[in-house]
């Protein structure tokens, strides 16, 4: 073919592709001339990225406008990866199955509640993805579950399928209901009431565990014979066993929440003797007592910055926990655990500057890059590069400023937070508010 | 002759002696110059409806149907006829149970034993035995123009078996049209005991399934070999629940958000249960997916939105609007999708809540001949039950309204009601 | 026999050289080369300021300093005032969920006669961390019921709580509940609660407590003319709430709804009050009302969540910059004792949202000091004030500021806290 023609053509294909509207799901957007802060790939002083169909497809200097693209500008703002919370329990119809002591069996992700404004509160703090959580009231309380912040989606187009599969676990006060009182003659308290029993009830069901897959392998072998055994009949299926296999297997990781150094270090052990991962600790306010022991191990921590003395476990929380640990190689991200909190990651994150001597790009990884690298999304998230989804804030600060705010929040290159659009829309609704009252009927 | 004769007579006699006793249903009647909508069929402008011994015997136009020596004429000039509503799914005549918590309360009971011990569900419940039928409940329903209930238990997770009832009279049996119909299910949570969180109860649900194919399995492995097993212990809870499981008896889930239609969709396919969802008042806002996966919907009428909704919790206005305005429009967008559905009255207890309803939702755009198949044919073929209920027609059971102006325009009253062929006398 | 007098007058002198050496601060100290922010009156790009026996003597360009002045090498370090918490729980809090370390709640509705000051640990692990941020004063107040007690101004330096004492008391504290942001606590699920209808009740329980407080004063002025007639019996509540009745001690009100800010407005001119409120949140739909009425606000944390869906998501933020817009005077508290460090951040934060920057920083400074009466004594560099001094690299209200020193009344305080120890206790141990 024509040299010309074929250039011609496939520019037309090129054209087409940019322009004909998307069969996959994700908008196209050009955010123009902002400060890009990638994390990964270095900051970008004025810059344009431009997504299409929900991927970045470039960040750089100058890029021209795909014919109907929607154009931000981005003039004297900050452009950041969306936001990560590694911890929380928005958008969820119920938090913790506290009745049993061992619910692995109880999956978060069966009850995403999409309709929890919460997600709203998310967006306008910069947030585009949430690890949803069970709570901290059992040992091992089940699988929780990634979020896309998408409001107005249906709930399984929330689902972040590409995450680890995780396990919540929890250690110390909560679990042993330290805040509960004990009434005489009233119903006995719930097993484990000390940090013992709650290793103990872990490795009791680990165990369990251990001998219902031995039980469903010698099924599965006996089977499996040219002649297997007449009257065979599999073992009974127990969803709760099957949860704590897929741990044991490495098909689920664990996040375990825990405070205090020795907790912590006698959760790895018992990680160790059954040989399954944890990914990272939860709170992990002593994390700094045992910085080399947890980066030797890869065990990240998923913390607040400052955030304390609530409790008597957190009584020695410091605010140099996350910064330190940083420092000394654990992979560290910060988290809210909270649907107040979440709106102001970046302000906690920014701490770690003054607490820990972290530079902006190490303080801003942890809301992106890091939590992203916990929760196993980071070739898809956690960053601005090109082939990354064109999750994206805007911010009119620097993020590690305490002057800034969140101007926009875009989740795979469609707009979910538009703080001019809600300046707008308050002053339509004040105005729509006054109208009656001056004259007119009433 | 005389002897064929003699005989005939006594084979009769011994006939109408030893024959089911027929209780005394009343007169026959013959509802004159009535405008009759049969709904299946075209409306007969005036017509004749002839009931007899409890049942429609002949449904007409005026000049084609003969009145018979024995009935008792109502001249029912200026008056409509339909088929009784039917509502599939109430709690009439039970206690008011307390409300379910959400998360489950603080105060647990719940012993950790090593085996996961199993609260108290009751799967083996049927609702009739607890249903005490009270006169102002049925005169409620009846002034509205339902003659027909499903009662459904109303307490737990798996709650029980339902019960479908004529409303004919104070009494308990003579109102049974079929028990049990169903195994009831809802998205709640226990008190004091697992699962006290929804996900609990999701796994608990799947969990017993689970345990009811295994015991099924047992049982049918130990029936085979009875020599050289141990015989599987016996489980009422599972032995309950097996019939559903493997019979595939009905079972209807009460959905109160949308997320729960979900969620029930999930259990129903993994165990391919022959189900119905209820409640269902967010259903238009699964409206592709129920294209997709049709199943008998059982909507309420209660439009109250469920607290954890987006239009409750964005201000005071759109929650305002909620309740006036997209909440009555379920049923009219489902209308709209072509999604098929029967109305229900669960949640509302009083007869004219009910009506206010219905006319709420036929303003919002449902057409008013849907909302009548929603209200007969519909639930009676969702109940199985399209022979005996849910038009008017020759051999079907006579449950008949007349009303004074269409049903549901805003001025309209019942004014006479049939019940198994019974005049009923509020 | 006079020279062993001299003896021993000089042995007292040299003794009380000694001991006065001590306590007392260096007597000249000159910081030089820093960026000067005074908050009062203009930035200076670089100058010195002069701490002569705990209060400013100077602050310029060129200042001269006296030999044997204590030199400070302040180049590349910016100094600004102190900073004050209009409201907090310092020293009356160390573990919030453990009882046994709270004492900023006591028990029934009515208790004026409870003193924040009598139960305030000055060793309490938070303020060294809040010090050490740059706070140097703070409002120390009970919370709870209706009347909560009387509240505390303190300097955050003191090796007893008496030492620590600016004002006591410094506010009678009241409060009326409604409508306030849930926190969002730990679990995600704070929420707004709804608005209820107490307040006017409470203002007329208040109205009456008042009322009879002072029939039970005239009686007492009666029977003290006329020693013939008894004195009325001693009445707790309203021995303690007379003070404020005679104009003495101010309240402060922490209110929260629009209806509740005009009706306590209503209340305290009505009463002539001498008032301060606390929270407000609300307050920029009756910006104006609160102007008219004099009232200063002092913002409540902002870590909040907004109270009512309909206000916006931002509605706390916004609170702070439409209040002073509108020509209210505010100041911000940390209304916390664990994140009482976190004072400039609400600033900021407040800046973020429409507040002007150095009205956000006037709010943490001189606008504190004015509600609190101390206004003569500090909140700005300027001379004649007491030397509470704040030394950083860069803006105070900004998180990755450092705090290099911190002055109080001329001594420089220890910058150590409980998060240092920790952290050094912990880096040496393994090496």
């Amino acid at each position: 073919m024509n040299k010309i023609v074929k250039k011609l053509l496939i520019r037309a294909i090129g054209l087409a592709l940019v322009v004909l509207p998307a069969y996959t799901a994700g908008g196209s957007v050009l955010i123009k001339n902002g400060t890009i802060l990638t994390v990964t790939k270095g900051v970008v002083a004025k810059g344009d990225l431009l997504v299409i169909n929900g991927l970045i497809k470039e960040i750089g200097e100058n890029i021209a406008a795909p014919k109907g693209i929607k154009v931000i500008d981005a003039s004297g703002k900050y452009v950041i990866p969306g936001i990560i919370d590694s911890h929380t329990h928005i958008a969820l119809a119920g938090t913790n199955e506290g009745s049993e002591a061992i619910t692995p069996e109880a999956d978060v992700g069966e009850v995403v509640n999409a309709d929890d404004v919460s997600i709203l509160t998310a967006l306008s703090g910069g947030v585009t993805m949430a690890h949803t959580m069970h709570g901290s009231a059992n040992p091992i309380g089940g699988p929780n579950v990634v979020l896309k912040m998408k409001w107005g989606k249906p709930s399984e187009d929330l689902i972040v399928h590409e995450a680890l599969k995780t396990l919540k676990f929890a250690l110390g006060e909560n679990v042993k209901q330290s805040s509960r009182t004990i009434t005489v003659g009233g119903p006995p308290p719930r097993y484990p009431q000390t940090r013992m029993g709650t290793n103990a009830i872990i490795r009791r069901e680990m165990l369990k565990a251990r001998a219902y897959r031995k039980e469903w392998d010698r099924y599965n072998k006996l089977k499996a014979f040219k002649t297997p055994p007449k009257n065979l009949l599999p073992p009974r299926k127990d969803l709760r066993m099957e949860a704590l296999s897929d741990l044991l297997e490495g098909k689920m990781v664990a996040r375990c929440h825990d405070y205090q150094a020795t907790e912590a270090l006698e959760f790895l052990g018992l990680a160790k003797e059954f040989g399954f991962k944890v990914q990272a600790l939860e709170h992990a306010w002593e994390a700094y007592k045992i910085a080399d022991e947890l980066a030797a191990a890869k065990v990240g921590i998923s913390v607040f910055a400052d955030s304390w003395a609530y409790k008597m476990e957190a009584a020695e929380g410091i605010a140099y926990d996350a910064g330190y640990c940083a420092k000394k190689g654990v992979l560290v991200s910060i988290n809210s655990d909270s649907a107040e909190r979440i709106r102001r990651l970046f302000n906690d994150a920014s701490k770690t500057m003054k607490y820990g001597g972290l530079t902006e790009n190490e303080a801003l990884s942890l809301i992106t890059i890091n939590p992203a690298i916990q929760l196993g999304v980071e070739k898809i998230v956690g960053s601005l590069e090109v082939g990354k989804q064109g999750d994206i804030a805007i911010f009119n600060e620097h993020p590690m400023s305490a002057y800034t705010r969140c101007e926009m929040t875009i989740i795979e290159g469609d707009v979910y937070f538009d703080r001019a659009q809600y300046l707008k829309d308050r002053e339509e609704a004040a105005k729509k508010a006054e109208a009656p009252k001056k004259g007119g009927r009433s | 002759m005389h002897k064929k004769a003699y005989l005939f007579g006594s084979v009769f006699l011994i006939l109408s002696l030893i024959g089911p006793a027929a209780a005394d249903v009343g007169p026959t009647y013959a509802v004159k110059n009535a405008k009759i909508v049969p709904v299946i069929g075209p409306p007969i402008d005036k017509g004749v409806l002839i009931i007899r011994n409890g049942l429609i015997e002949a449904v007409g136009l005026l000049d084609k149907v003969a009145i018979p020596e024995d009935a008792e004429v109502i001249d029912a000039d200026g008056l409509i006829a339909y088929p009784g509503l039917i509502s599939t799914h109430t709690n009439l005549f039970l206690e008011v149970a307390r409300p379910a918590t959400g998360q489950g309360s603080p105060e647990f009971t719940a012993q950790q034993a090593l085996v996961q011990d199993r609260p108290a569900e009751t799967p083996e419940l049927c609702v009739f035995k607890l249903i005490k039928p009270s006169k102002a409940a049925i005169d409620s329903f009846l002034k509205i123009g339902v003659t027909t209930v499903l009662v459904a238990p109303n307490r737990g997770i798996i709650q029980g078996q339902s019960v479908l009832l004529n409303l004919n009279g104070e009494k308990a049996e003579p109102m049974v049209l079929k028990n049990p119909v169903a195994l009831h299910i809802n998205f709640t949570t226990a008190r004091g005991t697992y699962p006290s969180s929804l996900m609990g109860t999701i796994a608990f649900l799947r969990q017993s399934f689970l345990d009811a194919e295994y015991y099924a399995a047992s049982q049918a492995q130990y029936a085979k070999i009875l020599k050289g097993m141990k015989r599987p212990e016996y489980d009422p809870f599972l032995e309950a629940l097996v019939p559903f499981v493997t019979e595939k008896k009905p079972v209807i889930f009460q959905c109160n958000n949308l997320e729960d239609i979900k969620r029930a969709l999930k259990i129903i396919e993994e165990f391919k249960l022959n189900a119905l969802l209820s409640h269902a008042n967010e259903a238009w806002r699964d409206a592709a997916i129920l294209k997709k996966t049709p199943i008998p919907l059982l909507v309420t009428l209660d439009f109250r939105p469920p607290n954890s909704s987006q239009y409750v919790n964005q201000g005071a206005d759109l929650r305002k609007k909620a309740e006036a305005e997209i909440y009555p429009a379920n049923a009219a967008n489902l209308a709209k999708e072509g999604i098929k559905f029967a109305l229900t009255t669960f949640g509302l207890n009083d007869g004219a809540a009910v009506l206010k309803n219905i006319q709420a939702a036929i303003r919002a755009g449902l057409p008013k001949d849907e909302a009548l198949r929603a209200l007969t044919i519909q639930p009676a073929q969702y109940l199985g039950l399209s022979q005996q209920l849910g038009s008017l027609e020759p051999g079907k059971i006579a449950n008949v309204i007349l009303t004074k102006g269409a049903l549901f325009d805003e001025k309209t009253q019942v004014d006479k009601v049939f019940v198994d062929g019974v005049l009923w006398k509020f | 026999m006079i020279k062993r007098l001299f003896f021993i007058c000089a042995i007292i002198a040299v003794a009380a050289g000694l001991i006065s050496a001590q306590a007392k601060p260096a007597k000249v100290i000159a910081i030089k080369g820093a960026k000067i922010i005074p908050v009062v009156g203009d930035d200076l790009e670089s100058g010195t300021i002069l701490i002569r026996d705990g209060k400013i003597d100077a602050v310029g360009v060129e200042v001269a300093i006296p030999s044997g002045a204590e030199i400070v090498d302040a180049k590349g370090l910016c100094a600004y005032p102190g900073m004050i918490d209009g409201y907090c729980f310092l020293g009356l809090q160390e573990i919030s969920g453990v009882s046994a370390t709270v004492d900023n709640r006591e028990t029934g509705r009515i208790n004026p006669q409870v003193r924040a000051i009598e139960a305030l640990r000055y060793d309490s692990m938070h303020i060294p961390i809040a010090r050490s941020n740059g706070i140097t004063a703070a409002l120390v107040a009970p919370a709870g019921g209706l009347i909560s007690g009387q509240s505390v101004l303190i300097k955050l330096d003191g090796w007893t709580n008496r030492e620590m004492v600016m004002k006591s008391p410094a506010a009678m504290q009241i409060e009326f509940p409604g409508i306030r942001g849930g926190r969002g606590g730990f679990g995600g699920m704070g929420r707004g609660a709804v608005v209820t209808a107490d307040t006017t009740r409470l203002i007329a329980e208040l109205k009456d407590i008042f009322k009879n407080a002072r029939y039970y004063q005239k009686r007492k002025e009666f029977a003290f003319k006329n020693p013939a007639f008894a004195m009325p019996e001693f009445q707790e509540t309203f021995e303690f709430i007379l003070p404020v009745l005679r104009g003495e001690l101010p309240v402060m009100i922490s209110v929260h709804s629009d209806r509740d800010i005009k009706a306590a407005i209503q209340f305290v001119k009505e009463e002539s009050l001498k008032a301060v409120f606390l929270g407000a949140e609300q307050g920029w739909k009756v910006a104006d009302d609160l102007k008219k009425s004099d009232i200063p606000v002092i913002i409540s944390s902002l870590y909040d969540m907004p109270p009512v869906w309909d206000d916006g998501y931002d509605s706390l933020f916004r609170n702070p910059g439409a209040l002073n817009k509108a020509g209210v005077k505010i100041a911000f508290s940390s209304a916390s004792a664990s994140l009482a460090k976190d004072l400039p951040y609400h600033a900021a934060k407040a800046a973020a949202f429409g507040l002007d920057k150095k009205e956000a920083l006037k709010a943490v400074t001189i606008y504190p000091a004015e509600i609190f009466g101390v206004d003569q004594i500090m909140g700005s560099l300027e001379k004649g004030k007491t030397a509470n001094i704040v030394l950083s690299d860069g803006d105070i209200l900004e998180t990755r500021t450092n705090i290099k020193k911190v002055y109080i009344d001329g001594l420089e305080t220890d910058m150590s806290n409980r998060y240092t120890e920790l952290l050094e206790k912990f880096k040496k141990k393994r090496g």
